[in-house]
């Protein structure tokens, strides 16, 4: 089932009136044009599966938070607001869950660079070996 | 009275990892924890993404490490969905025989460290490790490893069983059948033990499902979900495989479903062995280049031993394009922010345990 963002919370308040009561999962796919998040519904009862896609802007994504309809939604929105930079409307802004530096950009964006320095690895005084030293 | 804030961890030898715990405390009674994990995030899913297929396996065996056949099996099936690559029948039914025993290995290893953290009843966690060597030494003969396995390959396994393997396990089975009935009994009739997880940490029904949480900490409240029967893979079907839940949802009933799944794994490990038919078991051995993806996207999910664990995959050619993991533990270890509350510090420990984390699992 494909939404656009603004019905987000309405659909997923619909979804979990017909029974679905489980929220599997919160991902996002970063297609480098477009970013889709994907919701993974579930009912307990009988086993019913739906996905929630909702197509984003490449640049500053929005998504409606909807953890008042799921706790579940908690911690996977906050991974999903680090790894793919995409703002969580009506939360507050919390510290980073995973990772343990600035996190500006979405690691997991294709824009990403795999193995780019950082800056505070850099030692901050050139180390001068004291045989270097009277090599001079 | 004014509260106080304790740091518990990032290292700690009850938290079996690195998870830190920040607890804000009314006296001793607990208002409010927060987890800070992240400490052994890897980037396991960016790191996929630049591999071939199967270059991934033995890496993500390393995203739990006290169940890594689990995951193995769980990513290389991910693939074979992809690929459109059948399992051989055979394979199927050593598949089971060796992701129950992980099982078994996955929950002694729980039971000694939570009797542990509980009590501090040494011995049963001296046996329970005892008895998970014996187990490990089982797989070992069957797959070549002791902790790290890759011993699933597309369509099969990378080792058949030996001969003589079947007569062996029904031996050690056996044994681990009448050892589980002992811990129990142990257990069960230590007051110390039964005070502590009784009506602790307790999760009603509705909670659980909001709260998204999986495995044997859902079906310890109330909710018969396994994956096993709910969408069963493999040869479940045949085996007469049986859910075990309980209905009290406190730390109590989840030590119940993971003992009961200790007895049903047994039950299932030997009838997997007796219905096992002759034939072939190998799967492709490991190229880098592979067929062609006939999927664009996949999902495939599993019963872990601490719950469940789906993949979704998005192929790219002979690279998989998007790898996301739905992580057990993740799930689980985000309770925390709850279960805890109104109970007091020292409460905190067995509620802990009764979750079953791993560190490594919730990070990736």
């Amino acid at each position: 089932m494909k939404i656009k963002s603004e019905e987000l919370i309405s659909s997923v308040e619909q979804k979990r009136k017909e029974g679905y009561t489980y929220l599997v999962k919160i991902t996002a796919v970063d297609y480098t044009d477009r970013l889709e998040a994907i919701y993974f519904l579930r009912n307990l009862d009988n086993g019913k599966e739906e996905e929630i896609r909702v197509d984003l802007p490449a640049k500053n994504p929005k998504l409606a938070s909807i953890m008042g309809i799921f706790m579940a939604a908690d911690w996977y929105e906050r991974e999903l607001s680090e790894m793919f930079d995409i703002e969580i409307l009506g939360r507050k802004a919390k510290r980073l869950l995973l990772e343990k530096w600035d996190g500006k950009e979405g690691p997991l964006r294709k824009s990403f660079v795999w193995g780019k320095p950082y800056k505070s690895i850099e030692a901050p005084v050139k180390f001068v070996a004291k045989w270097e030293e009277g090599a001079k | 009275m004014a509260l106080t804030k304790i740091n518990i961890g990032p290292v700690h030898p009850s938290t079996h990892g690195v998870l830190r715990l920040v607890a804000t405390l009314d006296g001793d009674t607990v208002k409010e924890i927060e987890p800070h994990i992240g400490f052994l995030h890897r980037g396991v899913e960016k790191l996929v993404e630049t591999r071939m297929y199967m270059q991934s396996p033995s890496y993500m065996e390393k995203i739990d490490y006290v169940a890594p056949l689990s995951y193995d099996e769980l990513y290389v099936a991910t693939v074979e969905a992809a690929l459109g690559i059948p399992v051989k029948e055979r394979a199927q039914y050593v598949r089971v025989v060796q992701l129950e025993l992980q099982r078994i290995a996955s929950h002694l290893l729980w039971l000694g460290t939570a009797i542990n953290d509980i009590g501090q009843l040494f011995s049963v966690f001296m046996w329970c490790f005892k008895d998970r060597d014996i187990v490990l030494k089982l797989l070992e003969e069957a797959t070549g490893g002791r902790m790290f396995y890759v011993n699933m390959r597309l369509g099969g396994l990378n080792r058949d069983l030996m001969p003589g393997f079947a007569d062996r396990t029904y031996k050690v089975l056996d044994y681990l059948k009448n050892r589980v009935g002992e811990y129990e009994e142990y257990i069960e009739s230590n007051p110390i033990f039964m005070e502590r997880m009784k009506k602790l940490g307790v999760m009603s029904r509705e909670e659980a499902i909001n709260m998204g949480v999986t495995g044997p900490v859902l079906r310890g409240s109330g909710v018969d979900f396994d994956i096993r029967s709910a969408y069963p893979y493999y040869v479940y079907e045949k085996l007469h495989f049986r859910s075990q839940f309980e209905t009290a949802g406190d730390c109590f009933a989840r030590y119940k479903v993971r003992i009961n799944e200790i007895k049903e794994s047994i039950r299932l490990v030997g009838e997997a062995l007796k219905k096992m038919p002759e034939g072939d078991a190998l799967g492709m051995p490991i190229k880098l280049i592979g067929p062609a993806p006939k999927e664009k996207e996949v999902t495939v999910k599993r019963e872990l031993p601490r719950g469940e664990g789906m993949m979704y995959m998005v192929t790219d050619g002979q690279r998989p394009y998007r790898l996301s993991i739905r992580a057990p533990s993740f799930i689980n270890t985000a309770t925390l922010q709850h279960l805890p509350n109104g109970h007091r510090l020292q409460d905190l420990f067995p509620i802990l345990a009764s979750i079953d984390t791993v560190m490594a699992d919730v990070d990736r």
